[in-house]
């Protein structure tokens, strides 16, 4: 056992930082670290643009396709590093969603048509998995593609579309054979633009759209867009969701919660003194921050692949804790703020507040990002099926 | 990051599991507390013999010289069997006090016995109005007599103190700024107890000075290198105790999800329910965040930063106690009404998680210690 950072991981992150420092400015920060959602797509965009032009832009590809041959501790730096400097948040689906599977089971064709505009950031993609009878059981997807010559005919719903309004491109998983539950289930690329492809934007508590509904009508979609095999999506789904074992354990943006509500506590008074200063308050932040590095270790555990007694549960044991801090972090920024996180702010003016006295820079957003922060012990795999999951791998219940 | 068990740990674990496998059965620690000591000579001498009393004393003084790495390996290990013998008491928190003295004329003799098993050394800081060693008031005084000192005053709840042959006591040098700590023999003249058990069938003491004379050299630290040795060793031993607490957290896990698949109610299993299942999965989370923590306060005991160490140690123990105290408490309630019975052992770890919370500091203390220390700039994230 040997716990610490080596020389080279050192000079790693002091070359990141020097890195952020020289390329983002403060009205690009300002915004990102409003933690609206969705964050502001052009300068994510931008960002993409940024870190490709520096070969950073896809750190978990395979080095022949892009990527940049870190170490996973390494890469969990970069991230941290970029969270607490303020970089945009990138697009996750298309750099860490679709792009390795594309890297993984896309045809040679695919593969150079679709991997660089994700590296450059110039196509967005949008993930259609869920259905409105299809949640937490995934696997009872009805949308159908069926061969129509050199075409998949595509007729369904998609619900929880993250970002699909203004997507360029999607993954979709449809069933290309009806006869078979998981083995019927294959992946398919669609063109947002597609004749037949509806999008409808929905309204979230947090007051803005970043999901829709895509309504897939008679969608035409040439046959080689299909990846791998025709009814072996379920193999490439769970690739894809084993390659972000650890990220679901939001542990970069829970160091900037920390940060931000750091932020806020030492400006806010109570009874005439700041409230960084309140006992109780107190406590109540150095416990999340206790919480938060203990979940941060885990993180790096599984990173480092250290041993475990209960390997196949660990994706689950980080997604629960994380979103679970995630709740209490939201809550506890919202509760410093006191009643002035009651303003709704609508996206444009919390992108351009000029920070006043009664407004300072860290209000906006902070309520906008507790409500849409409800939603994590619900994506990726709800909080009780992640229990069902646990019981199962580490237990044999 | 290396998390992977060197060779030489990963033996220490084969032979602390064997040895916790074959021989510390709920049966043979039952009939360890009700020896006088309150822990088994037996398993006392095979630690001795083994070299683990001797682990992380220093080659000088006979000892192997390993770190807390190998150390908590072996704890974890202990822990999951329950044993009650005071190898945290006197091989790492005694130990490390004496090994660290600036002077250490005759005192590798001691350290040696220490590793042998065949001296027990017992700590006699903690007074009536103190919560803890962290914060307790030292009213003991040291008076100088000829080229010594004579110890006056009455130490409070001497964890092994009834079966200590060496105390280490703080006093009060009149004069002197903070206390000093002196190693007497248990049996010097002027020394009274009043042994008592504990919840866990192990024995402490309240210890009476009454003009214990000590000589020059028995005088360990004084001023600031005390309270500085002072926490080394309790962050040393707060680690190793963690250690355990993880183990008995390990264990409780293991037996409660057993149990669940062999006990029918409503005829089928209490595993086919998933109110219960559910609870298991928050087991492994709290008990994840909790060795992950006993991690990061290890990799901190390397820093140079003492701040950082007292900061990632209190976090812990605190958080540490509060997962233990939950996890043990809930295998209490997953098992029903035998889990509180004194012939099974989830009741028996739960006791063990009570008194790792209460000792060194309980949970509240150390959030507000880290607390304290976040304020001073030693925060994570920037």
């Amino acid at each position: 056992m040997n716990f610490e950072l080596s020389a080279e991981d050192r000079a790693f992150r002091d070359q990141v930082r020097q890195f952020l420092k020289d390329n983002l400015s403060p009205d690009i920060v300002r915004r990102a670290r409003t933690e609206v959602h969705p964050p502001n797509e052009e300068d994510r965009r931008w960002w993409n643009s940024v870190l490709n032009k520096q070969g950073w832009a896809a750190p978990s590809w395979p080095k022949e396709y892009g990527g940049t041959g870190w170490t996973p501790v390494q890469r969990h730096i970069f991230e941290m590093e970029c969270r607490l400097a303020g970089a945009p948040e990138l697009r996750w689906q298309g750099l860490r969603l679709i792009g390795p599977v594309i890297c993984e089971f896309g045809s040679d064709a695919q593969k150079k048509r679709y991997l660089p505009p994700i590296l450059e950031g110039t196509e967005q993609w949008a993930q259609g998995f869920s259905e409105p009878g299809a949640g937490s059981d995934l696997a009872s997807l009805k949308t159908t593609a069926l061969l129509d010559g050199e075409h998949y005919m595509v007729n369904g719903q998609k619900l929880w579309t993250t970002e699909a309004g203004y997507s360029e491109l999607g993954f979709f998983l449809v069933r290309t054979d009806t006869t078979s539950k998981h083995g019927g289930i294959s992946m398919l690329i669609i063109d947002m633009k597609s004749p037949g492809v509806t999008v409808r934007p929905i309204e979230m508590i947090n007051g803005d759209i970043s999901t829709y509904e895509v309504f897939l009508d008679n969608v035409r979609v040439p046959r080689e867009n299909l990846i791998g095999e025709p009814g072996s999506a379920w193999t490439q789904t769970k690739f894809l969701l084993a390659n972000e074992r650890t990220s679901s354990a939001d542990i970069d943006k829970a160091y900037g919660d920390l940060r931000r509500i750091r932020a806020i506590a030492r400006h806010e008074k109570k009874n005439g003194r700041p409230l960084m200063e309140d006992p109780h308050f107190r406590l109540r932040l150095t416990r999340l921050t206790l919480e938060v590095e203990a979940l941060d270790w885990s993180v790096l555990r599984v990173l480092s692949g250290a041993p475990s007694n209960y390997p196949r549960a660990s994706a689950s044991v980080l997604k629960i804790k994380g979103s679970q801090l995630q709740h209490r972090l939201t809550e506890l920024a919202v509760d410093a703020l006191g009643p002035r996180a009651l303003r709704l702010y609508n996206r444009a003016d919390a992108f351009a507040a000029e920070p006043s006295a009664l407004w300072p820079e860290h209000t906006p957003g902070v309520m906008a990002d507790h409500l849409y922060m409800r939603a994590c012990t619900i994506y990726g795999g709800a909080m009780e099926v992640q229990k069902n999951i646990i019981a199962k791998q580490a237990f044999g219940l | 990051m290396d998390f992977n068990l060197s060779e030489e740990q990963r033996l220490l674990l084969d032979s602390a599991s064997r040895y916790v496998r074959e021989r510390c059965d709920l049966e043979s620690r039952r009939q360890a507390v009700r020896e006088a000591d309150g822990f088994s000579r037996r398993h006392w001498q095979h630690f001795a013999d083994q070299g683990w009393l001797a682990l992380t004393l220093p080659e000088a003084a006979g000892g192997m010289g390993l770190g807390m790495a190998d150390a908590i390996v072996l704890m974890e290990a202990l822990g999951r069997g329950l044993i009650c013998e005071p190898l945290i008491d006197s091989s790492i928190l005694c130990g490390d006090l004496i090994a660290g003295a600036p002077e250490q004329g005759g005192l590798n003799a001691l350290l040696a016995d220490i590793g042998s098993g065949t001296a027990l050394a017992a700590l006699a800081h903690v007074e009536l109005d103190g919560r803890s060693e962290f914060d307790t008031p030292v009213t003991c005084t040291a008076e100088p007599d000829g080229d010594g000192w004579r110890l006056q005053g009455t130490k409070h709840r001497v964890f092994y103190g009834s079966s200590a042959s060496h105390l280490i006591v703080s006093a009060q040098v009149s004069g002197e700024m903070g206390y000093s700590l002196f190693v007497v023999a248990a049996g010097a003249d002027g020394i009274t107890l009043d042994n008592f058990p504990l919840i866990d069938g192990t024995r402490a003491a309240d210890i009476h000075f009454d003009q214990v004379p000590v000589s020059a050299p028995a005088r360990l630290y004084n001023g600031q290198a005390a309270a500085k040795a002072m926490d080394r060793a309790l962050n040393r031993a707060i680690v190793a105790a963690s250690a355990a607490a993880l183990g008995s957290m390990e264990a409780v896990m293991d037996m409660t999800a057993d149990y669940l698949k062999t006990r029918q109610q409503y005829g089928k299993p209490l595993s086919s329910f998933q109110a219960l299942t559910h609870r298991m999965a928050d087991i492994l989370v709290e008990t994840e965040q909790a060795r992950s923590m006993l991690y990061a306060a290890l990799a901190a005991l390397d820093q140079d930063d003492s701040t950082e160490q007292n900061r990632q140690v209190s976090a812990a123990k605190a958080l540490i106690a509060q997962a233990g105290m939950w996890v043990t408490g809930q295998g209490i309630q997953l098992h029903g009404g035998i889990g509180v019975t004194e012939e099974y052992a989830v009741g028996h770890h739960y006791k063990a998680l009570q008194v790792y919370h209460l000792r060194f500091g309980d949970s509240d203390f150390h959030l507000e210690r880290c607390a304290r220390l976040i304020d001073t700039g030693a925060m994570p994230g920037h």
